[in-house]
């Protein structure tokens, strides 16, 4: 897959009739060439090329080979001379890759112009990689951006924009990929919480095989006081590191600083001032046990065929939860009600939080090694009413 | 099963000027062989004069090894020689597990003059990097490459000896590395991850791929077999390599215990040599004396008529242990039956993970010594209610149910028994028992040797319109 | 790919020889231009036969259409005449030419030159020959006008907005494709828009041998009428000139007389100059271009047809006050491009493809989804009360108040509309603060400004009655 890209430029007149095209000249070299990656989908590429033309109309010649261009979408633009340089018309050979324009100048000069068109093979990924301080409440965040050029095409200087930030010029060859770091943050806050959904997993480890992982988050504030919140944060691959000390290899030795992984996730767009939240892990060292303590029906409307039509009903859930670990940790538990209810008793008011009709949460601390009797003790009483049985869960 | 390592400095541009020859290190960190060096010519836009100045081997090698995920990460230390300016280094392997995506180049000396301009997988190879490095300093530098490998694993195993009289246990446990990385690692940190990370993708794929971004169907290797014969040959440096530990010292080597996020992980004292296809087993605890319970269960709808037996106890300092999470591993139990301490085997297992002052049940199967035997006495439908066409609407029904339990060892026991309930129901008994929640109740009853005991309850179901809840 | 013309006496139509006729035999291939001869054929079956002259193309005119494949050529050529009897033979082959719509017609003399009739001879394709009594001897001007397919035409257009996405630059093109078999060298292109009926394809009338079928003259020659009727108005119209384009006019012509069902109006565009587009080729040439035409930003989320997705629209209107509105604008597709730096570099926005667009009418651009811009709608409570129930104790009607909360951020440094649009089922009723406009009787939408970076919250409560607690 060789690209060629032919360029000639010519006073010559065409002939109208299928006759070979006469494709005289100088090949006029790049000047300059632009990638644009700002839209998702497709990449623009626009290139810079002298050409000299001639008083009157110059036929220019343009045509790739081993690149895939959308020729509907291949545009010439006069830049030192807009206002006199017209291109008159543009011509489209039958079975070539190939376009012949009618440019016509009021004077012989050179003249610049910018030829844009959409390449295919041109893609871009964002990956980033975070390494976490010990205590886990912040990291540094790297954002690294990686090309994959398989346009055909070498492109050699190329100034690359993404869409935000500034562009950045660099030469990658045709099925190169080439990785740079785009962002580099510091100290980035993070928040780390243990998510428990009810509606995902096992409510009572005890008959569980395994124990039961509890999703760890890391969450992000894109954000200026997160040290972020310049521009929306793409999706990639996150993969988090966290930093361990290094046992010496021989005795004597001082303990070095090193890494572990801590797990990867696919982060999702996030704009700014949104939170990103990033499942890398579980954790073994919390259980929650959650169970429902009473489960009644009340106010039971019946038929005239004794069929229950319409009831309320009394629920009470009890949520246990220990931590292991000697120290602290944040954890939110997730409960799903469907239907019409209301919220009677409630052990924890200040942290529970509605998050949607059907949906809602605690956001807990629990205690370091707060198990056996200082284990945390959730439980709520719930009215479920006018229920039918077809109760939507979501919407 | 080579990894090479080539450091090419100067500028491309001025290659063609050949003003400046630029400097090469290639490295390889086979462990089979040293590929002999020679002077290259790296073409990469233009005709590059390269010359090979030294062999940077690997100064150390660390391996990071998770258990819940076929993931290894990698980090090894070299020595380079850097030039000012831009220097490149090429990284390439070839019959490895290596993810291309996940490998990095940091200094540790000289970290703010070394910086990576950028990395390229440079076209139609694969398996093959190159660094793009920014020196502003001439000379030695000590460079990290870091990389996920997959293909090594660990496990944990245990074995728990129970006295005589089933109250005490003594509690080990191993961990056990397989390397089937295509990759002899010689000398190598060994630290081992107990923690479930999430991997989005699978390391192998991305190792087969051989460069960022490529179908992974692309063989770009094929997997690696385990090479017999450097095996065979890296044999007796294996044991060599442990003999001469022993000798040095005595005593088993030390475990170290760190907790790190919401892991746990072991560094393993000293370097290992493991070659590719073999394993180790290493011992990484004892704990002599653990109090223990047995305890029973029965639960029809779990274990139908069979009683299932426990080790329990809790991993605390209390208790001998609690000095750090178990990981999930298999256990094999024993019970000494003798005063000269042979073994019966009681069961094997495997255990869940069991984070520190938790609380363990060794689930070891049906034990027919300990049985219990449910019996319906009594079953009547009553309450009977009618609508106006005289059709039955509502009605009550009551089961009468006797458990005659019996404990045939000559050791106590605890049973637990556990029944199910749904719909409007009452449960009415002289019987101690816990609800477990809205239609589980459980009831303990502790045995002692040879005890046989019995208890009845009566538990009241109401239907149709009877049903008020 | 070869066309003859051909004058020609009649095989056999007389011994006597007093009336010789003319032949003369044209080419339009492009590609060859056969040497021409005038035939002197005596009307006895030995015909003399003398090479005149060479009567080329003197002009060729296509009318274009884009909504079925059908193109009327018109051609003029000098001919000289005998008095009396003269023959035309007209010959085509590898051409999509319809062979019933061809019509012959003197420009000069017009008095003088009629035809008496035409034949398909027989055991010959694509061949017929006009009989033609002349009282004038000499060169006439003469035009011959058929259908062919094969030809095509496109519209398409560029969008360039400017930084703040309040203005933007539009220029349209049109590109001809020339797959007709024929070379057209030289001819006037125009280009009609609009929607024709067609009883039968040309192409496939092009494919019969002969088409002597004379069910099909009626329809065909109320369709070169048609053509007839378009040269005639567009003619006088004045001819337009951006310089290096093409001058566009356009003019409105009732042709309900002529076709009936399907085709209500249709506008002409004649391309300034000549054009030369050889067979298999296409040819672009730009139409219009205007500056500084204001565009709003606009937004839309409607989940029902895009999902969790916010799409893109560009809005202007093809209006004088826009810079535009000096004619419909053709059915294409749009290449949209924001213009980022001061030394006009692009990035691509989206392509997309328009609706012809009458004068006056406003204009949207769908451009695809944009992240940029988020609209997130959280169901926040809902309920079900005021039960109803019949004589057998079931359930008959009840109540449901849903509780919206919508989170919206426009994360781009311009400002936008958004416009959000909610679809509504059976009895319900709608309460908020917020502006809303009720679009039809199932759906309201919620139009806002929103500035660089704005974040707003909204929220709705619809309740909706079901059963017999419905109402409407």
């Amino acid at each position: 897959m060789k690209r060629l890209f032919c360029f000639a430029v010519a006073a010559l007149l065409i002939s109208t009739a299928a006759h070979a095209r006469v494709k005289l000249v100088a090949l006029p070299e790049r000047a300059r060439v632009v990638v644009s990656l700002s839209h998702p989908d497709q990449t623009l590429v626009e290139e810079e090329r002298l050409i000299t033309l001639q008083k009157g109309v110059n036929k220019v010649d343009f045509s790739w080979r081993g690149v895939s261009i959308d020729s509907s979408s291949i545009q010439v633009r006069a830049l030192s001379h807009p206002n006199d340089v017209k291109v008159l018309n543009t011509s489209y050979p039958p079975n070539e890759n190939a376009l012949v324009w009618e440019i016509a100048s009021p004077a012989a000069q050179e003249e610049r112009v910018r030829i844009s068109y959409l390449l295919s093979g041109i893609t871009r990924e964002v990956t980033y990689r975070a390494v976490a301080e010990p205590n886990e409440q912040s990291m540094t965040l790297r954002n690294y951006l990686r090309l994959h050029n398989n346009s055909g095409e070498d492109l050699t200087e190329a100034e690359v924009a993404l869409g935000y930030g500034s562009s950045f010029k660099k030469t990658i060859a045709h099925e190169e990929v080439l990785e740079m770091l785009s962002e580099r943050i510091e100290a980035l806050p993070v928040k780390k919480v243990l998510m428990w959904d009810s509606a995902t997993l096992p409510w009572d480890p005890e008959y569980q095989k395994n124990t039961i992982g509890i999703p760890l988050n890391y969450v992000l504030t894109n954000d200026k006081p997160h040290k972020l919140g310049t521009h929306t944060l793409l999706p990639g691959k996150v993969r988090i590191f966290i930093k361990t000390k290094d046992q010496p290899a021989k005795e004597g030795e001082q303990v070095g600083e090193g890494v572990a992984f801590t797990g990867e996730d696919w982060a999702q767009l996030t704009p700014v001032d949104r939170e990103m939240k990033l499942y890398i892990g579980q954790s073994r060292d919390v259980k929650v046990t959650q169970r429902r303590t009473k489960d009644e029906r009340t106010n039971i409307r019946r038929n005239t065929a004794n069929q229950d039509v319409l009831w309320d009903k009394d629920e009470i859930y009890k949520i246990e939860i220990e931590n292991f670990k000697k120290e602290a940790i944040s954890l939110t538990l997730i409960e799903h009600v469907p239907g019409y209810w209301k919220m009677v008793e409630n052990s924890h008011a200040p942290q529970f939080k509605k998050k949607d009709a059907f949906t809602f949460e605690y956001n807990l601390t629990l205690p370091a090694e707060s198990t056996g009797d200082k284990k945390t003790t959730v439980t709520f009483e719930l009215n479920r009413l006018n229920v039918q049985g077809n109760e939507p869960q979501g919407y | 099963m080579k990894s090479f390592l080539r450091t090419v400095s100067g500028k491309v541009g001025e290659w063609e000027s050949g003003e400046r020859p630029s400097l090469t290190h290639r490295l390889t960190h086979s462990l089979t062989y040293f590929a002999a060096l020679a002077t290259a010519l790296l073409a990469t836009t233009t005709h590059a004069r390269i010359n090979v100045v030294t062999l940077p081997d690997r100064d150390s090698v660390q391996l990071t090894i998770y258990n819940s995920a076929d993931l290894t990460l990698v980090k090894e230390t070299r020595h380079l020689t850097f030039r000012k300016g831009l220097n490149k280094l090429e990284f390439s392997w070839a019959n490895t597990l290596i993810d291309p995506t996940s490998v990095e180049f940091r200094a540790l000396s000289h970290a703010d003059e070394v910086e990576v301009a950028d990395v390229s997988f440079p076209p139609r190879v694969t398996n093959t990097l190159e660094w793009r490095i920014n020196s502003e300093f001439a000379g030695d530098v000590v460079v990290e490459i870091r990389y996920f490998t997959s293909g090594l694993s660990w496990s944990a195993d245990y074995v728990a000896e129970a006295s005589k009289d089933e109250k005490l246990i003594d509690f080990s446990g191993a961990v056990r590395v397989n390397n089937n990385s295509g990759e002899d690692y010689e000398n190598a940190q060994v630290r081992l991850v107990v923690g479930v990370i999430r991997l989005v993708e699978d390391i192998a794929n991305l190792a087969r791929a051989g460069k960022p971004g490529m179908p992974t169907t692309v063989a770009a290797m094929s997997a690696p077999a385990p090479a017999a014969a450097p095996a065979r040959r890296l044999n007796e440096a294996f044991f060599a390599m442990d003999s001469a530990e022993k000798s040095a010292s005595a005593k088993p080597r030390e475990i170290i215990r760190e907790g790190v996020s919401e892991y746990f992980m072991y560094t393993v004292e000293g370097r290992d040599t493991i070659p590719n296809g073999w394993s180790k087993r290493m011992p990484s605890f004892r704990a002599e004396k653990v109090p223990i319970t047995s305890y029973y269960k029965f639960e029809k709808e779990r274990f139908g008529d069979q009683v299932i037996r426990y080790y329990q106890f809790t991993n605390s300092v209390a208790n001998k242990l609690g000095n750090e999470p178990l990981p999930d591993g298999f256990v094999k139990a024993f019970r000494f039956v003798t005063d000269d301490l042979l073994y019966a085997f009681v069961g094997s297992t495997g255990v869940k993970y069991i984070p520190v002052n938790e609380f363990v049940e060794l689930e070891l199967g049906n034990d027919q010594e300990v049985s219990v035997k449910p019996t319906m006495m009594d079953w009547q439908k009553i309450d009977i209610s009618f609508n106006a066409l005289g059709d039955v609407i509502g009605w009550t029904e009551k089961q009468t149910w006797q458990f005659e339990v019996q404990n045939s060892k000559d050791i106590p026991v605890v049973l637990d028994i556990r029944r199910n309930f749904s719909g409007d129901w009452t449960l009415t008994t002289n019987a101690k028992y816990d609800k477990v929640d809205a239609n589980k109740v459980k009831f303990v009853v502790p045995l002692k040797p040879r005890e046989k005991q019995a208890f009845t309850y009566e538990v009241v179901t109401k239907h149709g319109t009877n049903k008020t809840r | 790919m070869n066309m003859a013309m051909k004058v020609s006496g009649k095989v056999g139509e007389s011994v006597s020889g007093t009336r010789r006729s003319l032949t003369h035999r044209l080419t339009h291939s492009l590609t060859y231009f056969a040497a021409l001869a005038v035939m002197l054929l005596t009307t006895t079956t030995h015909a003399r036969i003398n090479v005149v002259t060479l009567p080329d193309r003197d002009t060729v005119q296509l009318t274009i259409y884009n909504s079925v494949d059908l193109t009327l050529v018109k051609e003029t050529r000098h001919l000289t005449f005998r008095k009396g009897m003269n023959k035309l033979e007209f010959s085509w082959a590898n051409t999509l030419i319809d062979p019933t719509s061809v019509e012959f017609k003197a420009r000069t003399h017009a008095d003088a030159v009629e035809v008496l009739d035409v034949s398909f001879p027989p055991r010959v394709a694509n061949t017929l020959e006009w009989r033609i009594n002349s009282e004038f001897a000499g060169d006439v001007v003469v035009e011959i006008q058929y259908f062919t397919s094969g030809i095509s035409w496109s519209a398409d257009y560029v969008a360039e907005a400017a930084r703040d996405e309040k203005l933007m630059n539009f220029a349209g093109a049109v590109r001809v494709n020339n797959n007709s078999g024929e070379d057209y060298e030289n001819a006037q292109v125009r280009l009609v828009v609009g929607v024709i009926r067609l009883v039968e394809e040309i192409a496939q009338l092009a494919r019969r041998d002969e088409a002597k079928d004379k069910a099909m003259t009626d329809v065909l020659k109320s369709k070169s009428e048609l053509g007839k009727k378009m040269y005639t108005r567009s003619r006088g119209a004045r001819a337009g000139g951006a310089v290096g384009g093409l001058g566009m006019e356009f003019d409105g012509i009732g042709a309900r007389q002529i076709v009936k069902e399907g085709l209500s109006e249709y506008f002409l565009y004649t391309v300034e100059g000549r054009d030369t587009i050889a067979n298999r080729w296409s040819k672009r040439l730009p139409s219009f271009r205007a500056e500084k035409v204001p565009v709003t930003s606009y937004y839309k989320f409607e989940k029902e047809r895009w999902g969790d997705n916010v799409m893109r629209y560009y809005r202007f209107t093809n209006s004088t006050p826009s810079q535009l509105g000096n004619e419909p604008l053709p059915d294409g597709a749009v290449k949209a491009f924001r213009i980022v730096s001061d030394d006009q570099l692009y990035s691509f926005v989206g392509s997309t493809s328009v609706k012809y667009i009458p004068v006056n009418e406003f204009v949207e651009m769908e451009l695809g989804s944009d992240r940029e811009v988020m609209v997130k709608p959280t169901l926040m409570d809902w309920q079900k009360t005021d039960l109803q129930f019949d004589q057998q104790g079931d359930v008959k009607g009840w109540t449901v108040k849903d509780t919206w909360q919508f989170e919206v951020q426009n994360s781009k440094d311009i400002p936008v509309v958004l416009d959000i649009r909610r679809n509504f089922a059976g009895d319900w009723s709608l309460t908020t603060a917020a502006k809303y406009e009720k679009v039809d009787a199932t759906k309201v939408k919620f139009v806002m400004p929103l500035a660089a970076r704005e974040k707003l919250t909204f929220t709705y409560e619809v309740i909706t009655r079901h059963g017999t607690s419905a109402t409407k």
